[in-house]
């Protein structure tokens, strides 16, 4: 028995420490290239010149039920400053006045618009365009998910490239230009995607972000440390060695081409987004083809967090099961030989310490908290366990805000670094350990198989003016 | 006993773990505290200097003689050449050329071009950069090392340069490079030749089509948008005869204007690549009358999308062709790809 005890307890023990070193790797990796992106600094913000050479872009809003906010959403995306790009919403069969409220504000007037099916979706009900600006049309379509949406407004798009966006995303003037500079230095990219950071806190104004300030309800707070960590040195290390198996589906742009040889969104999973870069890594290393997936660190999109437990359960239920999906059914990147980064490292290391995780720590809690209570192990052995556990996550948050420091400094002054800093503290106190068991229901509901849907976010858009 | 052992062992595992992670993170607070202060510090300073630099800049713009720069420290320095980089970004012709001056006449081009041997990459981006400007001769040679060296940004930003310094000489010089090195960004490249002007970057784009080289031929066909279009179509227009490379002849097919070639836009039209029977469609559409009606009408039914799109739009606007005859064409139509895109062409007619 207290062989079992200690094996264990060392079992637990080395598994932080290697999920952490983990993180910690990803950390050393994204340092060089955060320095050389600022290095680029003093080129990349003379005032932007256009040689009409830059790729235009479908800009894909699926929306369903986005009544209050779609019009101001595409107003802002109007303003983007890009040589050349069309708005294409789809409504999703909204149940509300998302069409009317787009029509009103648009000039919408139906089209007999010949559109390429080349993914199936279902059926398109009509297609408007708009009267009062030429690059902005609407499809409107029966409900079938987000999924399902974006696969229709890649065969209304008339552009190589589409940037897949949610309707409620707040871009800068600059973010499609600055997500696209990969697609025009390296001709082998397939997809870019940019940091997505938390608005609650910020001036938003007509869509636009204006001001970019900290929120002052805890749990928002909480959520910009662990984006921070997740994309400052997540998805940034492990670009560096072209194995990101997230875009955002906040914001992200697909060579259109790539995205329809493979098939294009799978409308019956939940974690699209996701499902749908780590199948390209999959069926472009099966093809032997040479691709690069970008990953921008500039903060480009800005999304609202949220600041009720409920809602912020249910988003993390689901961001795990979409994971869980996305990782098994692809499988075949892992089995095949030449799966690269993406395969050899990215992929187990998703699979371990992202997909079933979740299980091992809770388990690891529980079983440490049960040994102590009944007397297998010491206070002194319970306590240096929580030590480790607190310490390995407070470093990686530390690590990520000295990175943000180092390379954006969005949050200037000494007292909101302050309070980033108690939040990193804080997040290691209870909020860490309750997303993880919100995970570990995401992966228990994954694999009893629950079926997906739109995920339904509730938003406030308190900071909106 | 053993147990006892390896618990214990784990227990000073734990500790020293949390130890080190601990100390590690005071280390990176400081680290966050220091950056952060001494940004505050460079902010502080700057903000006192950065308003009288940009009252020297814009009143060099008018009168580089009468502007008085102040004393720009060594620390100062990177910020003050980044702000005059940035003004030359927004001025043309004597304007650039009086920020030049002002900064010759302070003798600040002598230290620019010491800026070029430090190891720092953005120092040494915002030299090469400002020596463009600056239109320095003297940095020549050890532009051209770095523009022939690997690497895209810093080698494209010294090509920059000299294509500022003396565009000519830089063409003939880098000219393989443009056409070879497709690291050199196309988008990035034709914002220099848009900049340069048709009458500077004609003949080069001529000397780089008619050596035909094996690689960047496509590059060369999609910069040559930047030159003289007359003195380019002959060139391209002659390469619709020969047995070239699919992406040639559709670059080459956007060359058509008369009714001479249209014998070779009616043969393209059959080709097995769908860019080129694009390209066809889209010529037919400038240059073709009623004639080309039943070749256009083959293109509407062709598996391509883009194809069929390019084909309707060529046969409303085709000569010859009225109001009522299309409606009767769409209303004939058996194909319903072929009608859908024919309406769809129609219905964009009537709105434009």
């Amino acid at each position: 028995m207290t062989h079992v005890v200690v094996a264990l307890e060392w079992f637990f023990l080395l598994y932080f420490v290697l999920i952490n070193l983990g993180y910690i790797s990803l950390n050393l990796l994204a340092i060089p290239t955060l320095q050389r992106k600022i290095a680029l600094r003093p080129l990349e913000n003379l005032p932007p010149a256009y040689s009409g050479f830059e790729p235009p872009v479908s800009l894909l809003v699926p929306a369903y039920n986005e009544e209050a906010t779609i019009a101001s959403s595409v107003r802002s995306l109007l303003q983007l400053d890009y040589p050349e790009f069309e708005i294409v919403v789809v409504n999703d069969g909204s149940r509300d006045g998302t069409l009317a409220a787009l029509q009103e504000a648009f000039g919408l007037e139906g089209f007999p618009e010949a559109h390429w099916r080349r993914l199936p979706a279902k059926p398109v009900r009509a297609i408007y365009h708009s009267r009062r600006h030429a690059n902005l049309r609407v499809v409107d379509k029966e409900n079938g998910g987000k999924a399902d949406a974006l696969n229709v407004g890649i065969n209304a798009s008339r552009y190589p490239l589409f940037c897949a966006m949610d309707a409620d995303s707040i871009l800068q003037r600059d973010s499609l230009r600055r997500v696209i500079e990969p697609f025009l230095d390296d001709p082998s990219t397939v997809a870019s995607g940019g940091t997505v950071r938390i608005a609650n806190g910020c001036t938003v104004s007509g869509g636009n972000l204006e001001r970019v300030g900290l929120p002052s309800h805890p749990l928002a707070l909480l959520q910009i440390v662990e984006y921070l960590r997740a994309f400052l040195f997540g998805r940034l290390g492990w670009a560096t060695i072209n194995a990101v198996l997230i875009i955002s589906g906040a914001f992200g742009v697909f060579r259109k081409d790539a995205i329809v040889e493979a098939g294009g969104y799978r409308a019956d999973t939940i974690g699209e987004d996701m499902e749908l870069v780590v199948r390209l890594h999959r069926v472009l290393r099966e093809r032997g083809e040479k691709y690069a997936i970008h990953f921008v660190p500039d903060p480009i999109c800005w999304t609202e967090a949220p600041e009720s437990m409920s809602v912020l359960k249910s988003q993390r239920i689901r961001w795990q099961r979409g994971l869980c999906e996305s990782l098994h059914s692809n499988a075949g990147l892992l089995r095949r030989g030449g799966g690269g980064a993406a395969g050899l490292l990215a992929y187990p290391f998703f699979m371990v310490f992202e997909c079933y995780g979740p299980l091992i720590e809770v388990a690891g809690y529980a079983f440490m908290a049960a040994m102590w209570i009944l007397g297998q192990i010491s206070g002194m052995a319970f306590a240096a366990f929580l030590g480790l556990a607190f310490s390995l996550g407070f470093l990686l948050s530390v690590s990520a805000l000295l990175l943000e420091e180092m390379s954006f400094h969005l949050y200037p002054r000494f007292s909101q670094m302050g309070l980033l800093v108690v939040t990193a503290i804080a997040e290691n106190l209870g909020y860490r350990q309750l997303v993880t068991i919100w995970r570990l229901i995401g992966l228990t509901r994954w694999l009893r198989g629950a079926r997906s849907t739109w995920g339904t976010m509730t938003r406030k858009g308190s900071w909106q003016r | 006993m053993a147990s006892a052992s390896s618990s214990d062992l784990a227990l000073a595992f734990a500790l020293a773990v949390t130890a080190g992670a601990l100390a590690s993170s005071l280390l990176l607070l400081v680290a966050i505290a220091s950056l952060r202060a001494a940004r505050r510090w460079r902010d502080w300073r700057l903000s006192r200097r950065e308003g009288a630099w940009r009252d020297a800049l814009h009143e060099a713009i008018d009168d580089p003689a009468a502007a008085r720069l102040p004393a720009i420290g060594v620390l100062e320095w990177p910020a003050f050449l980044t702000l005059w980089n940035h003004v030359q970004e927004s001025v043309r012709g004597d304007a650039s050329d009086n920020l030049a001056q002002l900064l010759r006449r302070h003798g600040l081009d002598e230290r620019v071009l010491r800026l070029l041997r430090r190891r720092s990459t953005a120092l040494r981006l915002i030299a090469i950069t400002a020596l463009g400007h600056l239109r320095e001769e003297r940095a020549w040679a050890p532009l051209q090392e770095i523009a022939f060296a690997p690497g895209p940004v810093m080698s494209f930003a010294a090509a920059r340069a000299m294509l500022r310094i003396d565009p000519r000489r830089a063409l003939e010089t880098l000219g393989p490079s443009i056409v070879a090195r497709d690291d050199w960004p196309l988008a990035r490249l034709g914002t220099i030749f848009q900049e340069l002007g048709p009458a500077v970057v004609t003949p080069a784009l001529l000397a780089m089509m008619l050596g035909r080289p094996r690689q960047g031929l496509a590059r060369v066909m999609k910069l040559a948008r930047f030159g003289h279009r007359h003195r380019i179509a002959p060139v391209v227009r002659a390469w619709l005869t020969s047995n070239a490379e699919p992406s040639v002849i559709a670059a080459a097919l956007d060359y058509v204007e008369d009714a001479e070639d249209l014998a070779w836009a009616r043969e393209a039209a059959r080709h097995e690549d769908w860019h080129v029977r694009m390209a066809a469609a889209r010529a037919l559409g400038r240059v073709g009358d009623r004639d080309d009606l039943q070749v256009l009408l083959g293109l509407l039914r062709d598996p391509i999308w883009w194809v069929r799109y390019h084909a309707a739009q060529a046969v409303v606007r085709l000569h010859g062709l009225g109001e009522e005859e299309l409606e009767m064409l769409h209303q004939g139509m058996r194909d319903a790809f072929a009608s859908d895109m024919l309406a769809q062409a129609l219905a964009e007619r009537g709105r434009a």
